[in-house]
């Protein structure tokens, strides 16, 4: 008789232990339910020292959330540097040698600060769930984050929800989620993907003379962002782009993506990040020889891992963003050597756009808070009014808002050149600095253009944006 | 029980009468259509690009084969576990990803890196890639040697609970990797005396000499494996073993010591895969759940347990992976996934067993 | 009435369960009803639909959150919502729409992997799921990446981010009802059938029963339960990426099945309690915080080799013994009970390689 399940009588009863577990999961509820204000939770950053601080008034709760799982993994020490490091330069001590340990005896305008961190996978179901928990259940006043393109939009929605809390973006570079969501209270004070682009096509059709592109991304939002960047700029000034391909976010086998470039076109935009870059470079080599002089690159290019990684190989690249090693100012200067001071293992990871765009978004956190002198009564108010209005005199030059609290602010068109520091990886040579370059890329998106996907924006010539030789702008 | 039986016959019966034959028939007609539209599909497309663009073709053509020949060398440790253990390795993914990182780690120490001495990666002796090799294969193959010890020799027969215990083993492995490997995909650099690429001398083609060579070693352990299992006394106990386990130790062979080994050579076989993938494509943390799918696809099709079935498994994977990729019509490569699903269920309603299984 | 009092607590605990639940919005706070109560309601219907198969048919099935994603893939294209298509249909429409899908997918699998028993049945369910997990990642046309968001509830739950509770006790209703529903049909003549098929198919087929038919249905039947929990986990989310139906939530759900008791259905909900707490409770705590995944997997290790019964084996042991000492006390009026743990649930029915 192997019936197991024939059980005589009282089957239902097996519920019971539902309810013991759930009596005992009364317990542990209440205790967390009520416990948030004093913070249970064993990682802020005021436990240390908050009580013995300089700060008065309420403690302020910050929470920041980027990825400690999934394809942007490896940059999570860069994210949570970053932010914290606006802290550090306010006089705050890091608690351990990662961002993520916190910081001891923060204050902001005279308040102590708490920290509490969240760690999604770059999904969006990922990044919302713990937006919530941080806002919800650890009640934080302020959220940073998170990282990822398709995350940036999720989170931005979800801000519509919490109207009580000020959203400040980490580093994620989706066009949408400033440009299409507009939450009156999320902030980006950082150039999106696209902005990221600036100068490229330009330099491309102008300087390289190519006329016929193919472009190749991974195939979710950012990529999407970037291309669309590229696209715009490139086909104003009356570039082609033959073909985009799509190789899903994840692959690592790029032979048979790259064996679909024609080779007949004048090169390729290269929009591959995340985890995949290094292969992509190397396949490429292994199939169609020196990649340097057949691609302009995305912002993944810019990224100091990646240039330790791939050394000589992508020496002569040209590629853009919002960071540049060279510029010689002393404000960088000093950004960099903090950063380092703080996290020894951040050395030489300054110009990263991860450590740069979550230390904008502290920093402008900061900044705003102490305008208002700390003031969060009515709804944050008075800060966000700072924040709109506000100028960051930032490491690499201004950054200010437009009216989707999406930042302005420089790009820098560099070129990958080989060591001229010593450190043993290669360096950067910014060609061209495009100034003040802005969301709508000169009027090209708006809230009524179609999301960059796929197929969008269309290929088609058009008013070439000012820095363009073409519009008038360049050398 | 009878009872419920007799309840429930007339009910049973009725549905067969109404719908078993029309039903079944139904869905392998349907099934098989499906895959048959597919092929002539790619073949079409195929067919007309080897006239368009040979050079294309031929190299998607290598990509396939190459792939193949990797799925086949991390399906056979798989299926030599099964077929003699009846032991479904849910870990086998993660011994793959671990031998990965283990190369890479290794070999990160062992190449000293100068500043100095200019920039990017310093040239690998051929040591600085075989010792790697050497040593993450037997440690990934001791850690399959423990895990079968400690965890499947006690509970042998249970083939369902083995299948969890090694699941379980995976998650942790998996998240331990993301805890003590962080960092992006890297790529185990194969020795300076490779070359990058070889001359194949038609249409002026060049191809990647390492994807090559991979493919030349699975050619070699296939070969190996099989002569081992043809003709070695080992390779006699491991048949005899597939057939009928009882038997074997009645007749005194120490089973146990055969089941030890061979977990310990499938492991290898996966460590073996882990690095040669680390070297040809790259080492990441996803490794896991991929190619424990590709090995579960190649030995679906192949047949559990069969090594012939393995390497035709791997071949028709490889190659409908790599041609999916290219050839479906311009704006649907991306659906390329849906081949690889039609593969299976193609095989599953012609031969439910695989190419090669046979019944337990 | 010793009987009756014996009866009366067995029955208490769950009928306080399912009190407490019901006034879980008095006693939780929001966040908690809904990102910790809610979630495991529906996380315990698709474990329910993974139990179902395995304590009734035999089947462990690693494919039912591939099959909610199916329901929830199919809602999200089909009412108005960011990504997917441009379909805006009325979302009571859609989510039965997207049940039928998934049943339909369900009865086309089930049809194909019929033929397969045990680990066989394993491995190809768990090919299928990781599949679909590459379509929809790689499908931008339906999802993408990035998948569907700001997916379009039903009037009834509005926005379940600004008031969890019509959700939950939407979810709470259907899991009770699911629960009645499933034990019922295992009582019918069919859910008899079933069983005699997990334990004995070359017998029942000599008996002259189609069992791959009735497998295929079976199969069919879980796909349904688990498009149910798909189409709740979308409302509650307000939207689904390819992230919800990789490898690691189909892990998710064998866990949670396991560690409640993969052959008591019972075990569903208990296991998905216990996991939606742990997930929430552990992720603020230092050091383990990010591992979250290495207490999970160790906890379900711990379970498969000491406990293959789960909770609920853990569970009926304790209440068994309790008996066995009540019915000592009675003199041994009573018959020991017997045969109340499941029968080594590690392995299938030994007709099934």
């Amino acid at each position: 008789m192997k019936l197991r399940h024939e059980r005589r009588g009282g089957g239902l009863a097996l519920l019971a232990l539902l309810a013991a577990l759930l009596l005992a999961l009364g317990a542990i509820a209440a205790g967390c339910g009520g416990d948030d204000e004093e913070g249970a939770d064993t990682r802020t950053a005021a436990e240390g020292g908050g009580g013995g601080g300089e700060g008065e008034g309420e403690p302020i709760k910050i929470g920041h959330l980027s990825n400690c799982e999934g394809p942007f993994a490896p940059f999570y020490d860069q994210t949570t540097g970053g932010a914290m490091l606006a802290l550090v330069q306010r006089g705050a001590e890091p608690a351990g040698e990662k961002g993520s340990d916190g910081v001891e005896n923060a204050t902001l305008a005279g308040r102590p600060i708490e920290l509490v961190f969240g760690c999604s996978d770059s999904t969006p179901d990922v990044a919302v769930a713990e937006a919530r928990r941080l806002v919800e259940q650890e009640n934080v006043d302020i959220l940073v984050g998170p990282l990822s393109g398709a995350e940036g939009i999720a989170v931005a929605n979800y801000s519509k929800e919490r109207p009580e809390v000020t959203f400040v973006n980490g580093i994620a570079g989706a066009q949408d989620s400033t440009l299409k969501v507009r939450s009156p209270n999320f902030f980006r004070f950082h150039a999106d993907g696209a902005q990221w682009t600036a100068g490229l096509g330009d330099y491309a059709y102008n300087e390289l003379g190519w006329r016929r592109v193919v472009t190749m991304g991974d195939d979710y939002d950012f990529p999407y962002t970037q291309v669309a960047g590229f696209v715009a700029e490139f086909c104003s000034i009356g570039g082609q782009v033959v073909e985009r391909l799509w190789p899903p976010l994840g692959e690592e086998d790029y032979s048979s993506y790259i064996t679909q470039i024609p080779e007949d076109v004048d090169g390729f935009f290269l929009a591959v990040g995340g985890t995949g870059t290094v292969a992509f470079v190397r396949q490429y080599g292994e199939l169609r020889g020196n990649l340097a002089e057949d691609i302009v690159g995305g912002v993944f290019m810019t990224d100091p891992v990646i240039h330790k990684e791939l050394g000589d190989r992508i020496v002569g690249v040209v590629t853009a963003g919002m960071t540049a090693t060279d510029t010689g100012r002393p404000e960088w200067e000093e950004y960099a050597n903090a950063l380092a001071e703080a996290y020894p293992a951040l050395e030489g990871t300054g110009s990263s756009v991860f450590a740069y765009g979550n230390y904008l978004a502290m920093e402008a956190i900061a900044l705003g808070l102490e305008e208002v002198e700390g003031d969060l009564s009515d709804n944050h108010s008075a800060f966000r009014e700072a924040l709109a209005n506000l100028t960051i005199d930032g490491p690499l030059g201004e950054v200010k808002l437009d009216e989707n609290r999406q930042a302005i602010m420089d790009n820098f068109l560099q070129r990958i050149v080989g060591d001229t520091n010593g450190d043993g990886n290669p360096d950067v040579e910014t060609i061209r600095t495009i100034e003040d370059v802005d969301q709508t890329f000169a009027g090209f998106f708006s809230p009524e253009t179609p999301s960059p996907d796929r197929e969008n924006p269309r290929c088609e010539k058009g008013t070439p944006p000012p820095w363009t030789q073409q519009g008038g702008g360049g050398e | 029980m009878s009872q419920g039986a007799d309840a429930a016959l007339p009910l049973g019966r009725r549905l067969r009468l109404l719908t078993a034959r029309p039903v079944e028939l139904a869905v392998r007609i349907l099934a098989v259509a499906l895959a048959v539209f597919v092929l002539l599909w790619v073949l079409a497309f195929a067919d007309d690009a080897l006239a368009r663009e040979p050079r294309t073709f031929i190299v998607v053509f290598l990509n396939g084969l190459t792939l193949a020949g990797l799925y086949f060398l991390v399906a056979s440790g798989f299926t030599l576990i099964f077929g003699l253990m009846r032991v479904v390795n849910m870990a086998h993914g993660s011994l793959y990803m671990l031998a990965g990182f283990f190369a890479f780690e290794l070999q990160q120490d062992f190449i000293s890196f100068d500043p100095t001495q200019g920039f990017g990666p310093p040239p690998v002796s051929t040591l600085d890639w075989v010792l790697p090799l050497l040593i993450a294969c037997v440690a990934v193959a001791a850690i399959g040697l423990v895990m079968q010890q400690v965890f499947l020799r006690w509970n042998q027969g249970q083939d369902l609970r083995q299948a969890l215990i090694t699941i379980a083993i995976s998650v942790i492995i998996a998240d331990q990797a993301i805890a003590h490997f962080g960092g992006i995909a890297e790529e185990i650099a194969a020795p300076a005396v490779f070359p990058d690429s070889v001359d194949l001398h038609v249409y002026g083609l060049t191809y990647p000499f390492f994807r090559i060579f991979v493919l030349l070693v699975a050619i070699a352990v296939g070969i190996t494996l099989w002569a081992a299992i043809q003709r070695t006394r080992y390779g006699m106990i491991v048949r005899a073993g597939v057939d009928d386990r009882q038997m074997v130790s009645a007749l005194g062979i120490n089973i146990q010591l055969v089941f030890a080994g061979a977990f310990f050579i499938g492991a290898l076989l996966a460590g073996l895969g882990g690095v040669l993938g680390g070297t040809m494509i790259s080492v990441d943390k996803g490794n896991d759940t991929q190619y424990l799918l590709f090995a579960l696809i190649v030995v679906i099709i192949g047949g559990m347990g069969s090594l012939g079935g393995a390497a035709i498994g791997a071949l028709a994977l490889g190659l409908v992976d790599a041609f999916g990729d290219v050839y479906l019509p311009a704006g649907y490569t991306n659906y390329s996934v849906l081949l690889i699903f039609g593969l299976l269920v193609l095989v599953l309603v012609v031969r439910p067993l695989g190419l090669f299984g046979r019944p337990a | 009435m010793r009987l009756n009092t014996q009866e009366a607590l067995r029955w208490a605990p769950g009928a306080i369960g399912v009190l407490v639940l019901a006034l879980a919005p008095v006693l939780f706070s929001e966040f908690y009803v809904s990102a910790v109560l809610t979630k495991a309601l529906w996380l315990g219907i698709a474990a329910a639909s993974l139990i179902f198969l395995a304590a009734y048919a035999g089947m462990v099935s690693l494919g039912q959150v591939a099959l909610y994603g199916v329901a929830g893939f199919t809602m999200g294209n089909l009412v108005a919502a960011d990504g997917g298509s441009e379909i805006a249909l009325n979302p009571w429409l859609a989510a039965l729409l997207g049940l039928l899908a998934a049943t339909a997918i369900g009865l086309f699998l089930g049809a194909i992997s019929s033929r397969s028993y045990g680990i066989y049945f394993l491995m190809l369910t768990l090919a299928f799921a990781v599949l679909t997990y590459y379509f929809f990642a790689q499908v931008t046309e339906l999802s993408g990446f990035g998948g569907i968001n700001n997916v379009e509830t039903p009037g009834f739950i509005g926005n379940p981010i600004a008031d969890p509770f019509p959700l939950f006790y939407l979810t709470l209703g259907i899991s009770l009802a699911l629960y009645v529903a499933i034990r019922y049909l295992a009582r019918t003549p069919f859910g008899l059938t079933l069983q005699g098929i997990r334990d004995e198919p070359d017998r029942m087929r000599a008996l002259g029963y189609n069992v791959r038919l009735h497998r295929t249905l079976a199969f069919a039947t879980g796909a349904l339960i688990a498009g149910i929990a798909g189409v709740i986990s979308v409302w509650w989310n307000t939207r689904i990426s390819p992230g919800s139906v990789a490898l690691p939530q189909t892990i998710d759900v064998l866990v949670i099945a396991v560690i409640g008791g993969l052959f008591r259905l019972e075990g569903a909900w208990v296991g998905a309690l216990l996991f939606a707490v742990l997930d929430n409770e552990i992720r603020g705590v230092d050091v383990i915080g990010d591992r979250f995944n290495t207490v999970v997997g160790v906890i379900f290790l711990a379970i498969v080799l000491v406990s293959p019964g789960g909770l609920m084996g853990i569970w009926t042991s304790a209440t068994d013994f309790l008996d066995r000492r009540l019915a000592g006390a009675r003199r041994g009026r009573e018959p020991a009970v017997a045969g109340r743990s499941p029968a080594n649930p590690g392995s299938p029915p030994a007709s099934e390689t």
